[in-house]
């Protein structure tokens, strides 16, 4: 069959079954979706995580005054207060390092982070303080005192917000993973649906196809391709509605959480995008190649 | 152009075909004719490459399409136009899209097989029915543009399987004068039915009548090939003969190792 026949038969059949072709284009768009909230909700937990992972409950950031040494004299000092756990000094390559981890884990460009340097961070004292009932006010308590410190630029004391944010963290990643798993299942199901409806109303037209003697690729071919077309359009919506939602629905939650900064990071990448769009387009070809069934075409005896 | 070469087929264990003999030449129609049970159907289906046989040969242009493997078959199929009558059509495409379907398979242009389905449909009077959906139409109707889907072309070789079955005169007229028509536009025809009408309608017309009874030629030894073989098609195995077969030469035979049982 020449091309343009199939391009007509792949016309026709999409305009026939047109409830179909939406509900194939539904299902591709909610897998799509779920994919790409699954990766984007990946790396913001991952960066609430690395917040809440480090376990910190005050930073103390110095100024450029506070060299080494005496960084150093006053970690000792802290680490003899008897409500201290642990303290650790965070040199500017270490701090430089790790905000290039993290910039990158996010999707950020390469050549923006090379510009920078690591003495534009400064020298920090990380310290976590002995788990206890009262945690917030004895680390505002040590904030207080710090900050009357010559050297001290600045100190964060984040044990309240940082021990509210672990526990909304864990339940939240806990929903959000059995809700992408409860909709991809529904998902799965949907585009099973899709997939019988489709066995039971082709396989007429490849009966007559198959004694008309047209081969098994011809037969299934516009099947895939339309319905390919239908997984690349849901795929695209469903890009198209995360770079658009994404960003404030973060926002959002980072707000009600008291949360600053995350909202700031990137949508998708343009080779994700490409790349879950061909996987889309590769399912939708395969699925609706096969969907066509093709009859035995020979019979013995 | 078909050559039936000592075929055998089985159901069941009980035999239908039994060492069945006979070919049919371009621009040759034959009339098998038997009761209901006589094999008729099966023997058809051998012919359109529908079917393969247990025991003997087809030979079509040349080819033993009995070896070829699965996926050379609709290369044969797709020069061989088939009408049953329970006609094979898909109910919501229109009468046109039917007929141009059969031509697209064989590789022609969306135009051309536009313009040869209307003059198929037109051939077996049915130009009214070209945009009507299928669905819309009545048994007889559908068998009418089956008809003109097997004819359009015309392709190389055109099975009719009870063609006129619970036909009434009109249709069986238009029948007789449609396969006779495309036996002189030179296509081999190869009819079967219990009409006795019909088969002596089309007899009439220069056509040749088999009899087949209980899965035998009548007249034809039971056991046994039909001697000289060769002889008989080989004017129809010629390169001339071969060249307008639509994508035959692409077909690949079954390696010798992987052969059943002759």
């Amino acid at each position: 069959m020449k091309a343009a026949w199939i391009l007509r038969t792949v016309r026709r059949q999409a305009g026939l079954h047109r409830l179909t072709v939406f509900a194939a284009g539904a299902s591709f768009f909610l897998l799509a979706l779920l994919a790409g909230t699954s990766r984007l909700g990946a790396r913001v937990v991952a960066h609430w995580g690395g917040l809440v992972g480090q376990n910190v409950h005050l930073l103390v950031y110095l100024g450029d005054e506070m060299d080494e040494g005496t960084s150093s004299n006053l970690a000792d000092i802290l680490r003899r207060a008897p409500a201290v756990a642990q303290v650790a000094v965070v040199e500017p390559t270490q701090a430089f390092a790790r905000f290039k981890a993290s910039a990158q884990s996010f999707g950020a460009d390469g050549k923006t982070i090379e510009t920078l340097e690591p003495a534009y961070f400064p020298r920090s004292l990380e310290i976590r303080l002995i788990p206890a009932p009262d945690l917030g006010a004895r680390a505002d308590d040590l904030a207080k005192r710090l900050r009357g410190v010559p050297g001290v630029v600045q100190v964060d004391a984040m044990g309240a917000g940082l021990a509210r944010l672990s526990a909304w963290s864990s339940f939240g990643k806990r929903l959000g993973t059995g809700a992408l798993v409860a909709l991809a299942l529904l998902d799965v199901v949907a585009l099973v649906a899709v997939f019988v409806r489709l066995r039971t109303t082709l396989a007429r037209r490849a009966g007559v196809l198959v004694q008309l003697g047209e081969t098994t690729s011809g037969i299934r071919l516009p099947s895939g391709l339309w319905m390919a077309v239908a997984a690349a359009a849901g795929g695209a919506v469903a890009a198209a509605t995360l770079s658009l939602v994404w960003r404030s629905l973060v926002a959002r939650i980072e707000r009600s959480l008291g949360m600053v900064g995350t909202s700031a990071l990137p949508a998708l990448g343009r080779s994700e995008v490409a790349i879950g769009l061909a996987v889309l387009v590769v399912l939708g070809l395969v699925l609706g190649y096969f969907a066509t069934p093709v009859p035995e075409s020979d019979r013995h005896g | 152009m078909l050559w039936l070469e000592g075929v055998c087929c089985q159901r069941g264990g009980v035999p239908v075909i039994d060492t069945v003999t006979f070919g049919v030449a371009r621009s040759e129609l034959i009339v098998v004719q038997g009761e209901a049970g006589s094999g008729k159907t099966t023997l058809l289906e051998l012919a359109a490459a529908l079917r393969t046989p247990d025991r003997g040969a087809v030979w079509f242009a040349g080819r033993n399409i009995s070896t070829l493997q699965q996926a050379s078959l609709p290369f044969v199929r797709r020069n061989i136009g088939y009408a049953t009558t329970d006609p094979l059509l898909i109910p919501e495409d229109s009468a046109l899209d039917n007929v141009a379907m059969a031509l697209a398979v064989r590789g022609e242009t969306p135009r051309r097989a536009f313009e040869l389905a209307r003059d198929a449909l037109a051939w077996v009077g049915a130009a009214d029915l070209e945009e009507r959906a299928v669905n819309t139409l009545s048994a007889g109707q559908k068998r009418i543009v089956a008809l003109a889907r097997a004819v359009a072309g015309p392709p190389s070789l055109i099975v009719a399987d009870e063609p006129g079955a619970g036909a009434g005169d009109h249709l069986r007229a238009t029948l007789v004068t449609v396969l006779g028509a495309a036996r002189d536009a030179g296509a081999a025809v190869l009819a079967a039915t219990a009409d006795s009408a019909l088969a002596d309608g089309l007899v009439e017309l220069g056509g040749r009548r088999i009899h087949l009874e209980q899965g035998h030629i009548a007249g034809a030894p039971a056991v046994g090939l039909v001697p000289d073989f060769t002889a008989a098609p080989a004017a129809e195995l010629t390169p001339v003969v071969l060249t307008p077969v639509h994508d035959l030469d692409a077909c690949a035979e079954v390696p010798p190792a992987r052969k059943g049982p002759a």
